[in-house]
């Protein structure tokens, strides 16, 4: 369908063919991928790339990209403009889903049959804390009342010390818990004034700490857990480095824990000792 | 419960039938001389279905060239007898049990998604393995859950317990069946398929989806069997079975890789993200295939 003239604004669309180059180009540079659907997507996030840029059109960004002796630059401001960077309370909802209803019920399954009522999750890149407060209270739904009998922790670590000192402070405007459940914002969310303040209970099941993923004799330390989730973090790093870091994510698992990345993020190429699992609408990593 | 239901269906008087136009085109393209001439005159003595076959023809899902195909003797000539026979079939199955009416329309409605997102999805499989499976791995998608519609149709209560059942037990649909109604969709729609007279691939594909190791048609029954997993697993469900799995682990998967297709070279992720997409493809096929009085009932 063409565009309305008045949507047209500074540069010209991106053609579906450009539109497959770059997606393809991101791919495999990042390993997060733009389906058809986001086409509209990636044009807006991209156009701010060509201004900065003075690029008349999305072909001469591909072509900087590609052939550019300065790409490497280009890139990383890429990923930046590509991940959003923005983080919220149940954030990409299939991904928890499949957390709360397949993963954390198996593990739990096993856990409790073999007398060992721990539970361990990792929220690596945790940012201000909106996700590992989200597992906490899913968690919480799951295990209710059986809730005392467990010993659950969640490890929640970023490099921004700022992030962690809002992630400590817990407290949310209403756009940040716009996909938050009725029954959960009110069961698990003090309201003060315009803002939300997460309870106690689930704050108390998150231990909030400065990790560098560089920092490699720290994150070796991160052991014995059943879940990792480390949505949007891989894109920051090289190939190299990405290889060396998931090897080091599937060491600090169990056996048997499952592993979610962002939920257009792919480790193919990067990994190919954990399982990928397939839950609806979304995909996970299991060490088995 | 023993094997009561299976055998109610097989005396039951008012099963659908098919357009006796698909049948007779169903067996004279199994024989080696058929002309051009013979089948597109055989679909043209029903006009409603001829009309339909090059409508599909023409849509985005067939067309090759930038030009109209004004006649089925044509459509022959630019896409092969088998893919115009293979329209022929979907579209007759589809009229025959595509707009009978459900108490469960919701249901039915996801239902038909589903079989069209396993039809498109087996699509992409055989390209990405250059499996040359011509549109039959279509059809064989589109239809591979007809049973559950005369289950529906004629056992409406019992196969919504075997929904409900599916669904508390987190269960496949056919252990549900096999539990409550005592036979399965797969072995209901192969009784159809063969009352039917449809070819021998879609009625083994209907009996062995959910075990392709037992399948006469290996490679294409293991290719539905795949995509009906990726259809649901991409949201596109019609049971209650939304079940986790493993792909790879498959039985499906594990004869492609053992009859030596490169599965190991499909980059899994991407793959799965570009079906994520598939919903809307999903739509234009309904919106192609039904006449507008369909279309309403479908969405009403």
């Amino acid at each position: 369908m063409p565009m309305p003239e008045y949507l047209n604004t500074a540069q010209p669309g991106m053609s579906d063919e450009t539109f497959r180059l770059l997606r393809d180009f991101i791919y495999e540079h990042s390993g997060i991928f733009f389906s058809d659907n986001k086409k509209s997507q990636l044009e807006n996030r991209l156009s701010l790339r060509l201004k900065v840029n003075n690029l008349p059109d999305f072909d001469k960004y591909y072509y900087l990209l590609k052939y550019d002796p300065q790409a490497s630059r280009e890139l990383r401001a890429l990923f930046d403009s590509v991940t959003t960077n923005e983080t919220s309370f149940f954030r990409s909802p299939p991904q928890i889903q499949a957390f709360q209803e397949k993963a954390l019920p198996e593990i739990l399954g096993k856990r409790a049959a073999q007398g060992e009522k721990v539970l361990r999750i990792w929220s690596a890149g945790c940012s201000t804390g909106d996700e590992p407060y989200t597992l906490g209270m899913v968690v919480w739904e799951v295990l209710g009342e059986k809730m005392p009998e467990w010993d659950v922790k969640i490890f929640a670590s970023d490099i921004s010390e700022k992030a962690l000192k809002s992630a400590r402070a817990a407290v949310y405007n209403d756009y940040t818990l716009r996909s938050v459940p009725p029954d959960i914002k009110k069961k698990y969310f003090i309201q003060e004034g315009p803002q939300f303040r997460v309870c106690d209970d689930i704050r108390m099941l998150v231990e909030l700490q400065y990790l560098n993923f560089n920092d490699e004799k720290r994150v070796k330390l991160m052991r014995g857990f059943d879940i990792i989730f480390c949505r949007n973090v891989l894109i920051y790093f090289d190939d190299a480095a990405k290889k060396r870091f998931v090897s080091q994510l599937y060491d600090n698992l169990n056996p048997g824990g499952y592993l979610f990345i962002g939920h257009s993020e792919s480790l193919h190429n990067i990994s190919r000792a954990f399982k990928l699992v397939h839950f609806p609408g979304a995909l996970g990593y299991k060490k088995e | 419960m023993d094997r009561l239901i299976l055998q109610t269906v097989k005396h039951l008087e008012d099963l659908p039938t098919l357009p006796s136009v698909a049948v007779e085109v169903m067996s004279l393209s199994r024989s080696p001389d058929v002309s051009i001439k013979t089948i597109s005159e055989c679909i043209h003595k029903d006009p409603p279905l001829a009309a339909k076959v090059l409508k599909l023809a023409n849509s985005a899902f067939y067309r090759r060239g930038a030009h109209e195909i004004e006649t089925l003797h044509r459509a022959i000539l630019l896409m092969g007898l088998n893919e115009v026979v293979n329209i022929t079939t979907s579209v007759s199955v589809l009229s025959s049990l595509g707009s009978r009416k459900s108490q469960e329309q919701n249901i039915r409605k996801k239902f038909w998604q589903h079989c069209i997102a396993t039809g498109l999805i087996a699509r992409r499989i055989d390209t990405r393995l250059h499996m040359s499976l011509q549109g039959r791995e279509f059809v064989g998608g589109l239809l591979h859950d007809i049973g559950k519609i005369i289950l529906d149709e004629y056992f409406h209560d019992q196969f919504m317990q075997a929904h409900a059942l599916s669904i508390e037990r987190q269960c496949s649909m056919f252990e549900a069946e096999q539990e409550i109604l005592g036979t399965t969709h797969m072995e209901i729609g192969h009784f159809l398929a063969q009352k039917w007279g449809l070819p021998p691939y879609i009625a083994d594909i209907i009996l062995n989806h959910h075990h392709p190791r037992d399948a006469r048609f290996k490679d294409i029954t293991s290719v539905v069997s795949i995509a009906n997993l990726l259809a649901k697993a991409s949201e596109l469900s019609c049971g209650g079975d939304s079940m986790s799995f493993v792909l790879k682990d498959q039985q499906g998967w594990q004869i492609l890789k053992k009859m030596g297709h490169p599965m190991d070279s499909i980059d899994l992720e991407r793959f799965s993200f570009e079906i994520g997409d598939i919903g809307e493809e999903v739509k234009e096929y309904i919106t192609t295939v039904s006449d507008q009085e369909d279309r309403e009932r479908a969405y009403a």
